[in-house]
């Protein structure tokens, strides 16, 4: 046994997307325990909330993320939505589902990228980024936007999606169907992303529910539990809707439920189409929220769910806004994930948490 | 599973029987925020159970209270607690992972504690037109009342939304307006009575002439007494 | 189990057309849908101000006096709330990507007086 050793991890590191940083103490090669740190882009969205009316701060929400930028807006306006008794239109709820749907297919490949990037496999990062990059177009051409939307609004969205938008929507991901699918078979069969998968920052299903963790990191631990299984907005029409689980509880078992979830969003996305019906996009919002009204909602986002909370107070303005988001959910299980694995694979460990710490702090 | 969301109360000594309880039944620690009020730090804990999500709010914090921490039961609140105590001032006891005031280096203390001088200005308009308000729905809620009334209240209900400047100024052309209107009444009155004083013969007329002076008299010496 | 399991992947990308385009030689066609930037049709314009009010990063300045109708490209995040606001729709989005720029600057347009609009029928 050699001494322990505390090796200062971040905030710029070259594995890590973003600012986070980590205490790891060590003994030998082996982590004993990791204290996580964060503040290092705190921005104070939630208190912009007060100078901001309700209808301007979804541009902020979305800004929260740039890769959760629709889920944002999407739970910022569904939580004022119900502050205010706002019944959106079927067909507003339908397109924010597949909006939604698209958004999560692009996290998610953009996540496998920074994975196999992690483990140093350049080329399958560069493939995974060039199928994203097609639904980037789907978005560049139905919102106006690549990364932020500025579609959704309280009582509805700003843009249709036209029935020739829909067969090219359809159309392109069934393009992105087939590659994606040799590329998940690399991610499942490929010896050199198993050697660096498999068996690494295992976490029980215990372990997980002590650590309340939420979002693809915790379905990977056999944690039923999504919420977009609770049948709200767009997902309540959906014929069936099963959670993806793993029971294997690694990175491995964490990448194969993201994989798979993008297939599923596919189908989701395609279903939604077919059943889209035709209305109104928007329905008028007037006045503000009541003084003392408060409302919460959860999300389901590519990382995780997402709760928010609003407080009106009579005027445009809320009191407060609080945006909880998955990654400062799952800190905790990533510190419990992170207990006894190899110092190299630590890089690998916090990827598969898909931290954003952008979101975190807003 | 269907999703529900409730509100709920506790308070600061409930609290640790509460998440023990809670966690005991196999809930699900959602999260823990604080809201800036003017007496004190409202704190909500969230917690979801087969999509039923509830929140328990503890009004009033203040600054001498110590809040003990959940940390214990739900790990994952360590990230909530620390920032609570940063942002908000919160005092919070024995935090698992207690950064001790260090979680977000700030340059200004409690920073979502303060309020701007134009947000007070906004608080207090807001506060005004709620006042507003309940004095027209009080309004409404009289209907044995007659219009004018009604509408005097509805009124008055406008005006106090208003600053109190302005007020006065519509308080006086409101008045001006109906002195003007009344005064208009009366000359139509009198005219019409001319027509028809005019179309009778002269002594009947005259008669009439001394009953409605009689008549205005009276009704000045019945004002006067009034008052 | 087995590597080189992206192999046909790799090797068909050999004799494909590259996804990646020779930026700035050559440019990505430019979506429908795209925001782009706002504009202003100055001849409908009544500088009534309303797209200043709701503008949420304060881009659009408007002066009554000086006719002026101000905009900084650099400030404006492309929400499209000026546009739906307008009242007399003169603002659009006009789909392009805005060009390129080493500094910062201003886009100033001048609103003309309306014009008088001549009697429907002089003489009665």
């Amino acid at each position: 046994m050699g001494k322990a050793t505390v090796i200062p991890f971040g905030p710029q590191h070259p594995v890590l997307p973003e600012p986070l940083h980590l205490d790891l103490v060590v003994e030998d090669e082996k982590v004993i325990e990791a204290i996580p740190q964060i503040g290092f882009v705190h921005r104070g969205l939630e208190k912009l909330v007060e100078t901001r009316d309700y209808n301007q701060f979804i541009y902020v929400a979305e800004r929260i993320c740039g890769i959760c930028a629709f889920g944002h807006s999407l739970g910022y306006a569904e939580t004022v939505e119900s502050l205010m008794g706002v019944e959106v239109p079927e067909r507003a709820e339908y397109l924010r589902g597949i909006w939604h749907e698209l958004s999560r297919i692009h996290s998610h490949i953009l996540w496998l990228g920074l994975a196999a990037d992690a483990f140093g496999f350049e080329s399958l990062f560069m493939h995974c980024w060039r199928l994203r990059e097609r639904v980037l177009s789907i978005f560049e051409a139905t919102t106006g936007g690549r990364v932020i939307f500025s579609v959704v609004k309280v009582g509805g969205v700003t843009r249709d999606i036209s029935a020739d938008q829909f067969a090219e929507i359809k159309m392109t991901l069934e393009g992105i169907k087939d590659e994606y699918r040799q590329i998940v078979n690399t991610f499942m069969k490929d010896t050199s992303v198993k050697n660096r998968t498999v068996g690494v920052g295992y976490l029980s299903t215990e372990a997980a529910l002590n650590a309340s963790m939420v979002g693809p990191f915790a379905r990977a631990s056999n944690v039923p539990y999504d919420v977009r299984s609770l049948g709200r907005g767009a997902y309540g029409k959906l014929s069936d809707f099963q959670p993806i689980v793993d029971t294997q509880g690694d990175c491995y078992a964490r990448v194969k439920v993201r994989a798979n979830e993008v297939l599923q969003s596919i189908d989701i996305i395609e279903e939604l189409i077919a059943g889209i019906p035709t209305g109104d996009i928007s329905v008028p919002v007037k006045g503000s929220p009541a003084a003392g009204a408060q409302a919460s909602n959860v999300v389901e986002q590519p990382r995780g769910e997402c709760y928010y909370f609003a407080r009106g107070n009579g005027t445009k303005y809320l009191d407060r806004m609080r945006m909880r988001t998955p990654t400062s959910q799952n800190l905790a299980g990533m510190v419990k994930a992170l207990e006894g694995c190899e110092l190299s694979d630590v890089n690998m460990i916090i990827l598969t948490i898909d931290p954003c710490i952008s979101c975190t702090e807003r | 599973m269907e999703y529900r969301s409730d509100f709920s109360r506790c308070t600061i000594d409930e609290l640790p029987a509460l998440s023990s309880r809670l966690k005991a039944e196999g809930w699900r620690f959602v999260q823990m925020l604080c809201a800036n009020t003017d007496d004190g730090i409202d704190m909500v804990y969230s917690f979801m159970k087969d999509g039923h999500l509830v929140n328990y709010e503890i009004k009033g914090v203040t600054k001498g209270d110590v809040v003990p921490s959940i940390t214990n039961d739900f790990i994952a609140a360590f990230v909530f607690e620390n920032e609570s105590h940063d942002l908000f001032g919160v005092n919070i006891s024995d935090i698992a992972i207690d950064f001790k005031g260090h979680f977000y280096d700030l340059a200004q203390a409690e920073p979502m504690t303060i309020i701007s001088p134009a947000q007070k200005a906004a608080k207090e308009k807001a506060a005004k037109l709620a006042a507003a308000k309940a004095a027209k729905e009080k309004a409404a809620a009289a209907p044995q009342e007659d219009d004018a009334a009604a509408k005097q209240a509805e009124l008055e209900a406008k005006l106090a939304a208003m600053d109190p400047e302005k007020a006065a100024k519509v308080r006086a052309a409101m008045e001006a307006k109906a002195k003007k209107e009344a005064a208009a009444l009366a000359q139509a009155k009198e005219k019409a009575l001319e027509e028809k004083l005019a179309g009778m013969d002269p002594e009947k007329a005259a008669k009439v002439r001394a009953a409605m002076a009689a008549k205005a008299a009276q009704a000045a010496s019945a004002k006067k007494g009034g008052e | 189990m087995g590597g080189f399991k992206l192999g046909k992947m790799t090797l068909g990308s050999l004799f494909k057309k590259p996804e990646t385009v020779m930026y700035p030689l050559e440019t990505k066609p430019v979506p429908k849908g795209l925001k782009g930037c706002v504009e202003n049709n100055v001849s409908a314009c009544i500088l009534c101000g309303i797209c200043a009010k709701r503008c949420p990063c304060g881009a659009i300045v408007v002066d009554k006096k000086a006719r002026t109708w101000t905009i900084d490209r650099f400030r404006c995040v492309q929400c499209g709330t000026c546009v739906a606001e307008c009242p007399k729709s003169c603002l659009e989005m006009n789909p392009t990507r805005p060009k390129v720029a080493k500094e910062k600057s201003l886009v100033e347009l001048h609103v003309p007086e309306p014009i008088a609009e001549p009697l429907q029928n002089p003489n009665g």
